[in-house]
């Protein structure tokens, strides 16, 4: 049995991280706005790829929010509103989606110009995300395929559809040790008389039997009532000790 | 770098600083007496003069504004932060506790004056005109090279790194870091950027700040009461909104412990006041995290919070009326934002209707509580059952039984989060955070509870001395 969560932190360091960007986020280089195409760079291929790296996307936000104030410090302001490239602030923002439940997407947000929120591209990004976090996982796929420009929306980020079906299987896995297969289908947006139904479940371990799909227990969807006990150290026991070698 | 910005901007704010100049003379003099003994070597005296005459000065003539900053300071007192560009480091000593002041203070103009150019709402035109034609004064970029110039200057992340691993550090420190003045400056703004970045709403590099310094109470920041404090709060802020409250609720009661452990020391600080207000913003924070993710708290701190924002805390947990209370509380206890970019001077629309950076925050952190705000419910009757079906519990609640799955959902991940056990402040790995717990088999709840186990250390512990008493007592009688 797995003692550990099946959630995972986005991580501090990606192991896909070149270090050209780990030293231009590790310094105030990150500041420069110079630098602002090596880290899109880097974007491009977390969009083409399933790496991900919350750290060097934040530091893209700073450094296109920052561009504004940073040209102002050195008397070179411009009032160009659309010096803010929003096709990469919409990439960023999808790729976090796909890191749900990580408070990522949120912390994006908190980066951006409260103006920002408003722009009809992040709205609708708003909204898928509250869908997934309130786990209205049905809704969501209704509201994705409602429009095409959400498809459009997300069409650089290559195999997104299939990373949010990773995050809502996870929910799932977390919750449920036995989910009938045509609920659980119907999260996932397929079909479960396609074979894709079948092999994407058991990526992950979960086996269908008769319309019934068994989950294997896992830290999460345990639930195995525990009592915590106490922790005595040795420090609690120093006095005690200390005093019965005076006798 | 561009250090360009920052001379600039002094000069735009002399304006502000003029009219504090005149009775500058006066403090000098106090000052340079203590020039000399700081020169030689008797920090501890000027410590005392910056922490009680300091005070009856401040009273005298700066009641209603704030003192100026360092660099002003600094030609008065033969030298100061300017000459970090002259040719060599200055011989000066300073209390740690004004040097954290001058950081302090500074980061405090910068965010004053931004929260100032933000609202235009009720300024005359040749405001707005003055406003815009200087869009550079104050600029957060500028701040920032302020702050990470004197980290680089003291060298202080080396020589954090070399008191952690070992090492020279001589070496590490060099010419400039190796005196504290430099020393203290360059560790005060690593604070200071914790802070100024979660006045940008950059949460994660808040923290990441704190790389190299670990929270305990032989830091150096815990030197100095207001800086341990500040720490403290925005360390917990971050953690907070980085949806961490189990972090949070560890940041906040520790340094409320300590605040209310050395109230009775620090009454005739002049910092009493605002170290009181932080601590009354930090019980309403802990308030909100203890209502996103009950927890046992130390008992003191409990029936604080209890007696300041119990209330509060009931409506909190009672679903949807509870969310108002949520805003209000965040409102009262966020830190003053700061727009990074400032108002759009050129979309005239947009000035009148500009939205204040807290709203702004607040919004995105509200949709956030809304999500869970249903949880508590849901617990207290799960609380009830071992097992369950979703119809019944269902009918209980009043809704779909499709909505309460969904629920359900929710509920199992907001019981996960991501939590510190070691290492950097950053790092930390997804644990249960819920005394509940629960599984879903089909259309069946499976409940489970965890419970604190009876503690038998104490009892042990007081048997065994009560035992050694009593054969003490015998061998005296034999």
């Amino acid at each position: 049995m797995n003692s550990e969560s099946l959630l995972k932190p986005s991580p501090l360091i990606p192991a896909s991280r070149p270090e050209i960007i780990q030293s231009l986020i590790d310094g105030v280089d990150r500041y420069n706005p110079d630098n602002v195409s090596i880290l899109e760079e880097y974007l491009g291929t977390q969009l083409q790829t399933e790496d991900y790296d919350l750290m060097a996307n934040l530091a893209i936000l700073k450094l296109l929010v920052f561009k504004r104030s940073i040209l102002a410090s050195i008397n070179q302001y411009q009032f160009n509103p659309h010096l803010v490239n929003e096709q990469v602030i919409n990439n960023i923002l999808v790729k976090s989606l796909t890191a749900i439940p990580n408070p990522d997407f949120n912390l994006c947000l908190y980066l951006l110009h409260e103006n920002a929120l408003a722009e009809e591209n992040v709205t609708k990004l708003i909204e898928l995300q509250q869908l997934l976090e309130e786990c209205k996982y049905q809704e969501f796929w209704k509201v994705y395929e409602s429009d095409e420009s959400y498809k459009e929306l997300t069409s650089d980020a290559i195999g997104f559809e299939d990373a949010i079906r990773k995050v809502i299987l996870t929910s799932i896995t977390m919750t449920y040790q036995s989910i009938s297969a045509e609920l659980l289908s119907s999260y996932l947006n397929l079909n479960t008389d396609d074979e894709e139904f079948d092999s994407f479940i058991q990526s992950r371990g979960l086996v269908n039997k008769d319309g019934i799909v068994l989950v294997p227990t896992n830290y999460d969807n345990e639930a195995k009532p525990t009592v915590i006990r106490e922790n005595i150290k040795f420090e609690q026991l120093t006095k005690v000790i200390g005093y019965s070698n005076e006798l | 770098m561009y250090n360009e910005g920052f001379a600039e901007e002094e000069v735009d704010l002399s304006d502000e600083v003029d009219l504090l100049t005149p009775s500058f003379p006066v403090v000098e003099e106090d000052l340079d007496d203590d020039g000399k003994s700081a020169s030689n070597d008797a920090s501890a005296t000027l410590h005392g003069v910056y922490e009680n005459s300091f005070n009856r000065l401040t009273e005298k003539f700066y009641m209603k504004t704030p003192w100026p900053e360092a660099d002003f300071i600094a030609p008065l007192v033969n030298d100061g932060t300017n000459s970090f560009d002259s040719d060599g480091p200055v011989g000066l000593e300073l209390p740690n506790q004004w040097l954290w002041d001058i950081i302090d203070e500074f980061i405090y103009q910068f965010q004053s004056f931004c929260n100032y150019r933000n609202r235009l709402k009720n300024k005359t035109e040749e405001e707005i005109v003055l406003l815009r034609d200087n869009i550079q004064v104050w600029s957060c970029y500028s701040v920032l090279n302020v702050l990470y110039s004197l980290i680089t200057k003291s060298r202080i992340t080396e020589q954090l790194l070399v008191s952690k691993h070992g090492g020279d550090m001589i070496e590490a420190a060099g010419e400039y870091g190796s005196r504290p003045l430099y020393k203290m400056l360059g560790y005060f703004s690593i604070i200071g950027l914790l802070r100024v970045h979660c006045l940008l709403g950059d949460y994660t590099l808040a923290l990441k700040m704190m790389d190299n310094i670990e929270l305990n109470k032989k830091a150096l920041f815990a030197r100095v009461t207001a800086c341990h404090v500040t720490t403290y709060y925005y360390v917990g802020f971050a953690y907070m909104m980085m949806r961490r409250y189990a972090d949070a609720i560890k940041a906040f009661s520790h340094i409320l412990v300590f605040i209310a452990r050395t109230k009775m020391y620090h009454t005739r600080s002049y910092q009493f006041d605002q170290i009181n207000k932080k601590g009354d913003q930090m019980y309403a924070l802990l308030a909100i995290c203890i209502a996103l993710c009950p927890t046992r708290l130390d008992e003191n701190i409990h029936a604080h919070m209890r007696e300041k924002y119990g209330e509060q805390l009931s409506k909190m947990q009672r679903g949807e009326e509870g969310l108002q209370t949520f805003e209000d509380l965040f409102l009262y206890a966020c830190p003053k934002f700061i727009s990074p970019i400032g108002p759009n001077f050129e979309d005239l629309n947009s000035l009148t209707q500009a939205i204040e950076p807290h709203h702004h925050h607040a919004k995105i952190f509200l949709a956030e509580v809304r999500h869970q705000i249903l949880i508590p419910t849901l617990r207290s009757y799960l609380k009830l059952y071992t097992t369950m079906g979703i119809d019944k519990l269902a009918a209980f609640l009043e809704i779909e039984p499709d909505k309460l799955r969904t629920q359900l959902l929710i509920v199992k991940q907001k019981s996960r989060q991501q939590k510190w056990i070691s290492g950097t402040l950053l790092e930390g790995e997804y644990v249960a955070t819920s005394d509940l717990d629960f599984c879903l088999k089909q259309d069946m709840i499976h409940i489970a509870e965890s419970k604190v186990g009876r503690r038998y250390g104490d009892w042990f512990l007081r048997n065994i001395n009560k035992f050694q008493d009593i054969i003490a007592g015998m061998e005296l009688r034999a």
